[in-house]
């Protein structure tokens, strides 16, 4: 199949591969997986308790490019935002950013399952209440 | 239940009911229309045109060789415009129905997409993420294995040997296997279920057979990969 160039550049040079701290406060961790093709992405961030921005994103994927370069970019939209404004972050849009063709709409979604999943780990570690932050979708 | 077209079907030709033959009739020997016909269907012969997961394998196969040579587009080729259409599409679903339904895996996988229930792109991003996650200590251990091979794929790439690791990774492989082996076995008792439990027991086995073959795939994924990590020497 053919990658789109954004998706290689992403693949090539994939943003803030890494880990951070799991024990730490301030970090969350979400781990997901993917039943479609079981692959698996941890995403993680590092929020600023103040100002509830995310400063720091890092992930590991093991999985096809696209879920790489979802991943990579999901890293780098979260960076800067708040908590709340990261949970705004829609598959569809990393769908568009990436012209992720249609079977491979799944990596991307597990790119906004991995986000979801490392703000709820900040959320439960620093009693932040879960609002609701699911959507329907 | 699955489909508009029911098995009480009648040939176009002879009006013989295709119920036990639904792609060409057991009466006059006529292809007819494919559309709307499932896999169990096709084999209605085996299957009794119901979804059953517990099937004779030589029986299957029997039949799938008779309809081949019957359905074969060749045998038609003085035929109407219709009947060799309906021949090729109805070979065409018969290598499809055959494929998926004599192994076990996706024959259930098949079956689960008819009953709405598949995990296809279609369906990506539709549930939760909740309901789609594995069990957290899977999703670590799976994870973690792979930290360990992209481990072992660099030392490899070094030249470098790292007894220990290797051996781990032996271990784990035996783990997984096991693991992989339990979800099998697994998935053949609630086959049985399906095939013989009433309503509630159907509803039941159809779900957790949703949530094995996920669990499967990322068994799948790294018996696979450990296994050629694990064959490749280092340089
Ligand atoms: S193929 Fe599964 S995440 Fe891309
Ligand atoms: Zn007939």
């Amino acid at each position: 199949m053919a990658y789109s160039d954004k998706v290689i550049d992403h693949y090539n040079n994939p943003r803030n591969v890494g880990a951070l701290d799991k024990s730490s406060e301030t970090v969350g961790t979400g781990l997901v997986g993917a039943p479609e093709c079981g692959d698996v992405m941890r995403l993680q961030i590092r929020v600023n308790p103040e100002t509830q921005v995310i400063e720091e994103a890092k992930f590991k994927t093991f999985g096809c490019g696209s879920a790489i370069a979802s991943s990579s970019l999901a890293t780098e939209w979260v960076k800067g935002k708040t908590v709340s404004e990261a949970l705004e972050i829609k598959n569809t849009d990393i769908v568009r950013e990436l012209a992720l063709p249609p079977v491979k709409i799944h990596c991307s979604v597990l790119a906004e399952d991995a986000i979801r999943a490392a703000i709820g780990d900040w959320k439960k570690k620093n009693g932040v209440e879960e609002t609701a932050t699911v959507a329907a979708h | 239940m699955d489909t508009p077209r029911t098995n009480e079907s009648n040939c176009w030709a002879c009006h013989a009911s295709l119920a036990a033959s639904p792609l060409l009739c057991p009466h006059c020997g006529k292809v007819q229309p494919s559309a709307g016909i499932n896999y169990f269907q096709a084999f209605a012969a085996v299957t009794g045109g119901q979804p059953l997961l517990t099937l004779d394998l030589a029986a299957l196969e029997r039949e799938f060789h008779r309809l081949s040579r019957k359905l074969h587009p060749d045998r038609f080729a003085r035929a109407s415009e219709g009947e060799q259409a309906w021949s090729l599409a109805a070979t065409a679903l018969l290598n499809d129905a055959y494929r998926a339904l004599k192994d076990p895996v996706q024959r259930t996988e098949y079956l689960l997409e008819l009953k709405g229930q598949g995990v296809g792109e279609q369906n990506a991003g539709r549930n939760k993420s909740a309901d789609r996650q594995p069990p957290a200590d899977l999703l670590e251990e799976v994870f973690e294995l792979n930290m360990q091979l992209e481990e072992l794929r660099m030392n490899q790439k070094m030249g470098e040997d790292d007894p220990a690791l290797t051996a781990d990774l032996t271990r784990a492989q035996a783990h997984f296997d096991g693991l992989l082996a339990q979800v099998d076995s697994d998935l053949a008792s609630q086959a049985a279920l399906w095939d013989s439990g009433d309503d509630t027991a159907r509803a039941a086995a159809l779900k957790s057979m949703a949530s094995l073959l996920d669990r499967r795939r990322y068994l799948r994924n790294l018996v696979r990969d450990v296994k050629d990590a694990l064959a490749t020497p280092a340089l």
